[in-house]
């Protein structure tokens, strides 16, 4: 069988396939299921310095080959998840990366700044799809000026290796991807999901506006990782609609180093333990021994 | 609790869009209290989440789902044919709990009797049944549980008392002389609020199942929440921390 782990950030993972963002809760919620030390790495529900509510419902609405959502962030806060969830991934030695966000550049920093550096912590990843409201509410992510001083400044604060997670709402990724690098970011997770709206004919309403995700996302995904990994050395983590294990070889192909799972997971709860192993099977059947022969295959 | 394939048997047309699902299950659930729920994935490959469905019976080997077409999922599922292949996971969230009282009574509105079915068959005749509905035509619907002899209302006074099940319910509720009792709830959101209104300073026990539009229903994308009086975490999830929920701590 065909050797699927890797190094991260010089940590080592046992294979390249992590949960997306807020997609696998807090994890415990998935034992019934299969253990989280199944994944290569757990990504944190997004975490912020002090506890979100989230949004009203409806936060989910299903749309064909996707679905749009509208969590709004719900999360215990870094305080909280360090002292209730942690000890659990230290239990079962599950690498982590924490996912964190704020809404002025200073809360990013103070995030950053109180995560201390830990042996299953492989990255912080950083959400850059929220407004900074100190700039009247202007995405993040949108800005390659704003992705470059925030960066840069959470950069400075930790020594824990930094994730850039991208917005794809931009007029060229590859420019922030480009900012993100200069600034410091060790890597670069591609892509998040796409604002989007849905209409009700009948009531004459908006029943809900927020981020799609799914299969419809996948090949936005996969040009985002191939461009971006032609312009920047670091690391990619290529994530957008992966439903199983072809889909996560083409984010590899493309030149992603490890792919996240999400939308797919409530689709069907045993995606991710199906692509590791449909990663491996696709590894042998062609040949390959390692995850270094498929990352970025892709020749022109 | 596991995903587990399944065969239609049934999928019949009750009354109006009342539907009754029965399933063959490839392998046995895991032990099914009532109130819980499954997440079906409907047999259409334009349907793409899984679809939330409360456990109306299950017997060795089968479970069956009473459901209202009311969106795209049900739509689509009202068209499934014998035989297709679905899959369900299950059985998933907390039930009713069941706490020693003198008087238990259940109150259902339309296509929530779906929800507490399973409730009122274990608890056999202890229970006093209201079923709330907009005509006689529906009450094909609790032909199953006629035999408890639930009181029955009708908006359009066809059958039973004229009027919604909560004024029903508030008729009869001296009946019970200061019992100490619980009610187990699950209708519409416009009966239960009545429900709360109707009981004032009361505040009898009452365990109420709730519906939200669900995405992954194992408590992992926080999508389902229902908000509580929790002033620091308003937002529970419905399908880890419910669907059941005290009356007394949500915010309707």
């Amino acid at each position: 069988m065909a050797n699927i782990s890797l190094t991260l950030f010089r940590k080592r993972l046992k294979n390249p396939v992590m949960n997306a963002s807020g997609t696998l809760g807090y994890s415990s919620e998935i034992e019934v299921l299969w253990g989280v030390e199944t994944l290569g790495a757990y990504v944190t529900k997004g975490l912020s310095l002090k506890p979100h509510h989230g949004n009203p419902t409806p936060r989910v609405w299903d749309e064909r080959y996707g679905m749009v959502n509208s969590i709004g962030l719900q999360n215990v806060g870094l305080e909280r998840f360090f002292t209730e969830h942690f000890p659990f991934f230290r239990k079962k030695k599950t690498p982590v990366i924490i996912n964190f966000f704020g809404f002025h550049e200073k809360e990013y920093i103070e995030c950053a700044r109180r995560i201390k550096p830990d042996r299953l912590i492989v990255a912080l990843e950083m959400n850059l799809s929220c407004p900074n409201i100190k700039a009247g509410g202007i995405i993040f992510g949108k800005d390659p000026k704003m992705v470059y001083e925030i960066v840069k400044n959470v950069k400075d604060v930790t020594k824990i290796p930094l994730i850039a997670k991208l917005t794809p709402e931009v007029k060229n990724i590859t420019e922030i991807a480009r900012a993100a690098f200069e600034a410091g970011a060790d890597g670069l997770t591609l892509i998040n999901t796409m604002p989007a709206a849905i209409v009700d004919v009948k009531r004459k309403r908006i029943p809900i506006k927020g981020g799609l995700s799914g299969p419809v996302l996948k090949p936005i995904a996969l040009r985002a990782v191939y461009e971006c990994s032609k312009v920047v050395p670091i690391p990619i983590i290529g994530v957008g609609g992966i439903m199983n294990a072809d889909d996560a070889v083409s984010f590899l192909m493309a030149g992603a180093s490890a792919v996240q799972i999400g939308t797919a997971t409530f689709v069907d709860p045993y995606t991710i333990p199906k692509v590791i192993g449909g990663i491996g099977r696709y590894l042998d059947k062609n040949g390959y021994h390692s995850m270094r022969e498929v990352v970025g295959a892709i020749h022109d | 609790m596991d995903d587990i394939e399944a065969k239609i048997i049934e999928n019949r047309n009750i009354v109006s869009n009342y539907f009754l699902l029965k399933l063959k299950l490839s392998k046995p659930m895991g032990e099914i209290k009532p109130g819980q729920f499954v997440m079906l994935k409907v047999p259409d490959g334009d349907v793409f989440l899984r679809r939330p469905f409360s456990i109306y019976d299950y017997s060795k080997g089968t479970i069956t789902i009473m459901y209202r077409v009311v969106g795209k999922g049900t739509q689509s599922l009202c068209r499934a044919g014998k035989k297709e292949k679905v899959f369900v996971l299950g059985p998933l969230g907390n039930g009713f709990t069941l706490i020693k009282r003198d008087a238990y009574v259940v109150i259902a509105g339309g296509i929530g009797i779906a929800g507490v079915h399973l409730l009122i068959k274990s608890l056999n005749d202890k229970a006093r049944v209201f079923y709330g509905t907009s005509g006689k035509e529906e009450l094909a619907a609790i032909k199953d549980i006629m035999s408890f002899n639930p009181v029955i209302a009708t908006l359009d006074g066809s059958q039973g008392f004229k009027g919604d099940v909560i004024a029903l319910f508030q008729k009869q509720v001296k009946s019970f002389g200061g019992k100490d009792m619980e009610i187990f709830t699950c209708g519409p959101e416009g009966m239960v609020k009545s429900l709360r209104k109707s009981m004032g300073k009361l505040k009898i026990p009452c365990q109420v199942l709730v519906e939200e539009r669900m995405a992954c229903g194992l408590g992992l994308c926080f999508g389902c929440v229902v908000k509580t009086v929790d002033e620091k975490e308003p937002y529970k999830r419905t399908c880890k921390e419910g669907p059941v929920f005290d009356l007394w701590q949500i915010s309707l």
